[in-house]
C-alpha cells in the first residue's frame, strides 16, 4: 500500500477517473510523453488507471533533436522497462530548413519544431485525443483550461468557445473535425507533483537533481552546454556550477538554477520555498505577452 | 491571523514534505457582478497569503503601471485574468483555477466571470465548488446578477456561501450601510437551501479583513475572510450514504482477469459484500478490489478502483453497481431542473443525449415546463428556454438508465445534455424526480437503426469512422422526422 496523503490520494483518483473516461470515449488516444516530471507522473497514473492491463494507447514524444542527452537516455530506458509503445516524431521538414534554437527566435523555433511537429504527428497517427501533462498552476492561460480541451480542425484552441465542464461529467463527444487534448493533471501543483514522485518513489531524469554541470551565464540565465552544438557568444566560457533544472525542454532554451538539492527530499523542500515560478526558466514563454495562449491557439498542447 | 504570523507559518514545517494538512482541501468559488472586484479580491488573497511567486509579483507590478484602472495601486486582478482578451477588456471571461496553501489548508480558487453573458461559465465553476464567495459592491448593494449567482449556486448544490461586502473603503467603512446589505441578502437567502450564510465586510484594494483585520472597522468582530476559509467545513455526505460505483470500463487482462473499473461516487463497499446492477437487477458478491498498489479490503467515496465479482454480471460501461437495499432507480422518465449553457436555445426537434455518471442515453423527447425566477425561485409556465436560463423540464429516454435524485446523491443524480449532432454540451441539470417504465418507447416510436437506414447508408461499413458517419446521418434524419411530429429513437451499435 502507498503512503500517500489524503490530498494526493484525491488527486490520484481524479486523474485515474479522467484517464478511464478518455479511454472509454475516444477511439485512438495517445499520451504526449515529454520525459519530464509531469510526464513521469502522467505515465504512472495511466498505468494505475488500467492495471492489470497496459495503458490502451501508445506514447508520443515530439523530439526537436535539441533535448538534453540524459532525457533521451531516460526515455528509452523507461519505455523498455515498462514494455510500452513509443512513437518518436521530429519535424524533418523544419530540420531541413535549418531550424535551430540559435538562429531563430524562440517563438518561431517552438512553433515549427514543437507546435507544427505535434500537429504533424497527431494527424499522421489519426489520433482523436492526446493526453498532456499540463497543469493549471503553470501559467495564466493554462489556468483557464478544461480537462477535455477541444480543438477545432487544424488543432486551433478558441478560449472563448470552451465546452462547459460540470461536476465529474466529461463529455467526449466530438463534432466533425474536432480533436481533444486531455489534461489529467489539471488540478495538480508543482509541489503536488514532487510530493507524489517522492512518496511513490518514481524515477526521474537526473537533471532535476543538483550536480556539477558545464554552464554559461547569458542574460542572467544559466544555460547548460550539453553537447558540442552549443554556440558560445564572444567572451563566453563554460564554467562548472552546481545546478539543477525545474523544468526540462530543449537545452539551449532551458535555464538551470543554482542549487544544492541533490535528492528528492531536498528538491521538494526547495520547491516549497521557491519564490520564482517554474516556467521562469523557460525562455520560450517570455518572448511576448500572452505567449502561451498564442502557442495554444496554434495547436501547442 | 496577521500577515506577519502568516509569513512565519510559511517557512517549511515538518509536515510540508508530504504536504499533510489539518484541514481537508477547500474548493472555493468566487462570483459577483461585473466590477464588484472579484479578481481583485482573489488577487489580494493570493498576494497577502503568499500564493504569488517573485517573478509573478514583478510581472504584476510592471503590468500595473501600464493600466491606470486602479490609479497608483497594484492591479491584483492581473493575477487572475489570464486570456489576452480579458486583459485587454479588463474583464473575466472564463473561469480561472488558482491553487494556494496555508499552514492549515490547501485551497482551490475557482474564479468565475461576473458578466451576464458568461453566466454559463460561472455555472461550470459552481459545479466544482464546496463553498462560494458572493461579492457585493458596498456602494450598490445586492444586484440582479448577485441574485442570479446565488440561485445557480443553490441549484448546483452549494450549501455554504460567504457574502463579501467589498469596497467598504468607498463608503467610509459605514456599518449602517453594511448591515442593510447583510439584511437584504438574508431575506434573499431565505428562498434558498443554503445551510450557512456568512457576511464579511472587506476592502480588496486595501486588504481590509481579507487576511489582516481592518482597524477601520472595529465595529466588526467576526472572522476575516482567510480566518473563515481556513476553518469552514467543506460539504460532506452523510456517513451511511448508499454505495454507488458507475462502471467506466471493463478491464481484461491475462489470467482471465475481468474487472469493472470506476470511481466510488458515494458510500463504501467491502470484499464479500453483495452488489447489484440496478439495470438488470442481477446481483453477486464482491470478490476483489484490485489496484496496482495491491488488493484492498474496502473502497469508499472518491476511490478509483477495479471491482472483481464472483460471477460475471455481463455488464458494461454505463451500468451502476450499487448495494442491494438502496438501489438507484432504473428510470426512463426524468424531471429535472437545468441551467441552459448553449447559445442555441432549446429546440424540441433537435437530437439530444443525456450524459450521466458514465452513461450516454438517447433522449426520445424533451419538453420545458417552466422557467425559474432568479429572485423568488418561483416557476412560471414556459415551453422555451435559452442561454443562462434556469428551467424545469421533462425528459423521456430511449432506454432506462440507473439514476438517483440529486438531493440524495449528487454524483449519480446530475447530468449534462449533449447535442447529438455537434457534440456540444448544451445544459447541465439536476434530477428532481424519476419514473420507471413509463416512457413512450413503443409502437409510436420510429426506431432508426442500420436496417431502417440501409438505403441511405449503403456506402457505410463497420469501421469506427463509418459508424460515426451513420450516427451523424441518423441524427440528421431524426431532426427531420421530429419536425414532422414523429417520435424517433436512434439505435447505434457502437
Amino acid at each position: 500500500m502507498t503512503a500517500l496523503t489524503s490530498h494526493l490520494k484525491l488527486l490520484e483518483a481524479e486523474s485515474i477517473h479522467i484517464f478511464r473516461e478518455a479511454a472509454a470515449q475516444f477511439r485512438t488516444p495517445v499520451l504526449l510523453y515529454s520525459i519530464g516530471k509531469d510526464s513521469t507522473v502522467l505515465l504512472h497514473l495511466a498505468r494505475k488507471a488500467f492495471w492489470p492491463a497496459k495503458p490502451p494507447f501508445p506514447l508520443l514524444h515530439v523530439d526537436t533533436t535539441w533535448k538534453f542527452r540524459e532525457m533521451i537516455a531516460f526515455r528509452d530506458r523507461m519505455v523498455k522497462e515498462l514494455g510500452l509503445d513509443l512513437i518518436v516524431h521530429t519535424n524533418h521538414d523544419g530540420l531541413a530548413r535549418g531550424m535551430n534554437p540559435f538562429d531563430h527566435p524562440p517563438s518561431v523555433y517552438t512553433d515549427i519544431m514543437k507546435t507544427q511537429a505535434l500537429r504533424q504527428a497527431l494527424d499522421a497517427g489519426g489520433f482523436d485525443a492526446a493526453f498532456g501533462g499540463a497543469r493549471r498552476d503553470e501559467e495564466a492561460s493554462r489556468a483557464k483550461e478544461r480537462v477535455f480541451s477541444f480543438r477545432a480542425a487544424g488543432h486551433r484552441w478558441d478560449p472563448r468557445l470552451q465546452r462547459p465542464e460540470m461536476w465529474q461529467l466529461l463529455n467526449g463527444r466530438l463534432g466533425k473535425g474536432e480533436t481533444v487534448r486531455i489534461f489529467p493533471l489539471s488540478n495538480w501543483t508543482e509541489a503536488d507533483v514532487w510530493r507524489y514522485i517522492t512518496l511513490e518513489k518514481l524515477d526521474v531524469v537526473p537533471l532535476y537533481f543538483a550536480a556539477e554541470r558545464q554552464v554559461v551565464e547569458r542574460d542572467g540565465q544559466l544555460l547548460m552546454v550539453d553537447d558540442e552544438r552549443m554556440r558560445l557568444l564572444p567572451g563566453e566560457a563554460p564554467q562548472t556550477r552546481k545546478v539543477r533544472f525545474r523544468t526540462l525542454g530543449c537545452y539551449p532554451l532551458t535555464a538551470a538554477v543554482e542549487s544544492d538539492a541533490a535528492d528528492l527530499d531536498a528538491v521538494v523542500t526547495e520547491t516549497l520555498e521557491a519564490r520564482v515560478s517554474e516556467r521562469a526558466g523557460r525562455l520560450i514563454d517570455h518572448d511576448q505577452a500572452g505567449a502561451m495562449e498564442m502557442k495554444k491557439r496554434e495547436g501547442y498542447f | 491571523m496577521t500577515l506577519a504570523a502568516l509569513e512565519e507559518t510559511q517557512s517549511v514545517a515538518p509536515a510540508a514534505r508530504t504536504g499533510d494538512k489539518s484541514e481537508p482541501m477547500l474548493r472555493l468559488l468566487t462570483c459577483g457582478s461585473v466590477d464588484d472586484g472579484k479578481s481583485t479580491l482573489i488577487g489580494r488573497l493570493l498576494w497577502d497569503a503568499a500564493g504569488v511567486t517573485d517573478d509573478q509579483r514583478a510581472a504584476i507590478l510592471n503590468a500595473s503601471h501600464n493600466r491606470a484602472v486602479n490609479g497608483e495601486r497594484i492591479d491584483f486582478s492581473l493575477l487572475l485574468d489570464g486570456l489576452v482578451a480579458e486583459r485587454e477588456q479588463g474583464i473575466t471571461i472564463d473561469i480561472a483555477w488558482r491553487y494556494f496553501e496555508t499552514a492549515r489548508r490547501r485551497f482551490v480558487i475557482i474564479d468565475s466571470p461576473g458578466h451576464e453573458q458568461y453566466t454559463r461559465n460561472m455555472a461550470t465553476g459552481a459545479s466544482h465548488a464546496d463553498i462560494a464567495i458572493l461579492l457585493v459592491d458596498a456602494r450598490h448593494g445586492v444586484k440582479r446578477q448577485t441574485r442570479r449567482h446565488a440561485a445557480i449556486c443553490n441549484l448546483l448544490g452549494i450549501k455554504k456561501v460567504i457574502v463579501a461586502v467589498n469596497k467598504m473603503d468607498q463608503i467610509d467603512w459605514s456599518e449602517e450601510r453594511y448591515r442593510a446589505i447583510e439584511a437584504d441578502f438574508a431575506a434573499l437567502a431565505g428562498n434558498f437551501e443554503f445551510a450557512e450564510v456568512t457576511t464579511i465586510p472587506v476592502a480588496a484594494l486595501t486588504g481590509a479583513n481579507v487576511v489582516a483585520r481592518s482597524p477601520e472597522m472595529s465595529w466588526y468582530d467576526g472572522p476575516t475572510l482567510l480566518e473563515y476559509l481556513e476553518r469552514v467545513d467543506p460539504k460532506v455526505e452523510t456517513e451511511d450514504a448508499p454505495f454507488r460505483l458507475p462502471v467506466q470500463l471493463v478491464l481484461r487482462a491475462s489470467g482471465d482477469f475481468r474487472g469493472y473499473a470506476g470511481t466510488v461516487t458515494s458510500g463504501a463497499i467491502s470484499v464479500g459484500d453483495r452488489v447489484v446492477d440496478a439495470r438488470s437487477g442481477l446481483g453477486t458478491t464482491l470478490r476483489r478490489i484490485a489496484t496496482m498498489d495491491g488488493d484492498r479490503k474496502t473502497a469508499s467515496r472518491g476511490d478509483a478502483v477495479t471491482l472483481v465479482l464472483d460471477t460475471d454480471l455481463d455488464i458494461s460501461r454505463g451500468a451502476v453497481l450499487s448495494e442491494v437495499k438502496r438501489r438507484p432507480v432504473n428510470a426512463d422518465v426524468i424531471e429535472a431542473r437545468l441551467v441552459w449553457l448553449s447559445e442555441k436555445p432549446f429546440d424540441p426537434e433537435a437530437g439530444y443525449l443525456l450524459r450521466t455518471a458514465t452513461d450516454l442515453t438517447p433522449v426520445t423527447s424533451m419538453s420545458v415546463s417552466a422557467l425559474v425566477d432568479f429572485e423568488t425561485l418561483a416557476s412560471t409556465p414556459a415551453h422555451e428556454c435559452g442561454v443562462n436560463d434556469i428551467a424545469d423540464c421533462r425528459i423521456l429516454l430511449g432506454r432506462p438508465t440507473s439514476l438517483d435524485l440529486f438531493r440524495d446523491l449528487p454524483l449519480t443524480g446530475n447530468f449534462v445534455l449533449v447535442n447529438a449532432v455537434d457534440g456540444s454540451t448544451v445544459a447541465g441539470g439536476v434530477i428532481a424526480w424519476v419514473q420507471t417504465g413509463a416512457a413512450a418507447v413503443g409502437e409510436n416510436v420510429l426506431v432508426l437503426d442500420r436496417a431502417r437506414l440501409a438505403g441511405l447508408c449503403a456506402d457505410l461499413g463497420n469501421s469506427p469512422e463509418d459508424k460515426a458517419e451513420f450516427d451523424r446521418r441518423a441524427q440528421e434524419v431524426a431532426i427531420l422526422l421530429r419536425s414532422a411530429g414523429v417520435p424517433v429513437l436512434i439505435e447505434t451499435d457502437q
